[in-house]
């Protein structure tokens, strides 16, 4: 077990949990930290970041346009983005990825993409920024991790509730994703909903994805038109399982 | 110039040893394999030491490297090419309480546990090791995850409920160090 335990209030499971990990760890074999292959790897990496430095400069010029889209959604949905250029780090690009109404409540899940702060004086204001616009405490990264790095959160407004994070990330740079590759989160549309009744499924797709399948316990699927976002190099997809069933699994089809 | 940043090596060099042997026991239960729990502990290393200029001198370095390792395996398990979102095995199991009063029973060898650790899902996964081998805070695992207070609470609860559900696991006899 950790030798700082501080013991947090456990359950009797968790805490048998915690010994059996404890105990699992004591067959690794720790041996000598290999110092020089990482000292070597890591100055490999820093020629390569400069390199793609640049090369990434070239990309957000050629992509930072304004763009206004309509894109079809679910049934009884509308979805629309709004993309406007920005440039300063304490106003995110927003887009809406998808919007609809559930038991006379409108719902809207929106992305937002915050440039890399230069410095912490920058990533401070930028901090400020994110807590006004809505990300709760849990998601907001901490000021250090913020420097020299883009963060991306997609959130869920339902009827007056407050921003709800679904996926969220702060990078130095985006994940690639290709061909079929995606990444998804569930949630609960509503607290109704229930632990565990991820009914809501936002998720990123490679640029070249054009269709996702969702398919539900129910036997039922849909089929979600990815849509790019403004300041994201990766397009999104929003799947919404009718009440009571729950998504089972996503995938590109197309 | 170059003298600070000799020291800047120095002083990397010196938090990789000290942190070796912890990190190095987190990733093999991230993993479940050795060399892997290697492989992933070095890929971290290094990318903390591309920016320990500035991660050096913050508050918390080890922190910083625990989000860089947890991102780093997730990245791994992210590559799907169909997102199972809600397996079979959850069902049931995700409404369980997690004390109920009964006890597990701890594993007479390690490969039931990392049998069972490899069931879950990389999230849950995530969030056991760190709540409960790390013993962070919740708000500390949100942290080193990316995500919400919530989202840890929940892949902690799943992730517990499951481990408890697994024959291999739960059938073995409770020994005396357990207090």
């Amino acid at each position: 077990m950790s030798a700082d335990r501080k013991n947090h209030d456990m359950t009797q499971a968790e805490a048998d949990i915690a010994l059996l990990l404890a105990d699992a760890t004591d067959g690794v074999e720790i041996g000598t930290a290999p110092v020089q292959a990482v000292l070597r790897g890591g100055r490999r990496r820093r020629t390569r970041r400069w390199a793609v430095a640049t090369a990434t400069a070239v990309v957000v010029l050629a992509g930072s346009a304004g763009a206004t889209l309509a894109v079809t959604g679910l049934p009884g949905e509308h979805r629309a983005q709004v993309a406007h250029q920005v440039s300063d780090v304490t106003v995110p690009q927003v887009s809406e990825l998808a919007h609809g109404t559930d038991q006379g409540k409108r719902w809207r899940v929106v992305l937002s993409v915050w440039a890399a702060p230069r410095d912490r004086a920058e990533a401070a204001e930028q901090l400020k920024a994110m807590r006004k616009f809505g990300i709760d405490g849990g998601a907001l990264p901490r000021l250090d991790e913020l420097v020299g790095k883009t963060s991306h959160y997609t959130g869920l407004y339902y009827g007056d509730e407050p921003l709800r994070p679904i996926m969220f990330d702060t990078v130095t740079k985006w994940e690639k994703l290709t061909g079929h590759e995606l990444e998804s989160a569930g949630v609960p549309l509503t607290e109704e909903d229930g632990e565990g009744a991820n009914r809501l499924v936002v998720g990123m797709v490679a640029s070249t994805a054009r269709l996702v399948e969702c398919t539900f316990d129910n036997g039922t699927s849909h089929f979600a038109r990815p849509t790019t976002a403004a300041g994201s190099p990766v397009s999104w997809y929003v799947c919404l399982a009718p009440q009571g069933v729950r998504p089972k699994t996503a995938e590109v089809v197309k | 110039m170059g003298e600070r940043k000799d020291a800047r090596d120095e002083e990397f060099q010196s938090f990789m040893i000290g942190r070796w042997p912890r990190l190095l026991r987190t990733a093999f239960l991230l993993t479940g394999e050795q060399h892997a729990a290697e492989d992933l502990v070095q890929t971290t290393l290094e990318q903390v030491f591309v920016a320990w200029r500035r991660v050096g001198s913050a508050d918390d370095p080890e922190a910083y490297t625990r989000r860089v390792m947890i991102n780093a395996h997730a990245r791994r398990h992210r590559r799907k090419l169909k997102e199972f979102l809600a397996p079979k095995d959850d069902s049931g199991l995700v409404r369980e309480v997690p004390d109920t009063g009964d006890r597990i029973a701890q594993a007479d060898d390690r490969s039931a546990l990392l049998r069972a650790l490899a069931q879950l899902p990389p999230r849950q996964r995530e969030a056991v090791v760190l709540r409960y081998w790390e013993d962070l805070t919740e708000t500390q695992t949100a942290q080193a995850m990316g995500c919400s207070v919530g989202t840890v609470k929940s892949n902690a609860a799943k992730g517990i409920a499951k481990l408890r559900a697994i024959p291999g696991l739960a059938d073995m006899v409770t020994q005396g160090g357990r207090n």
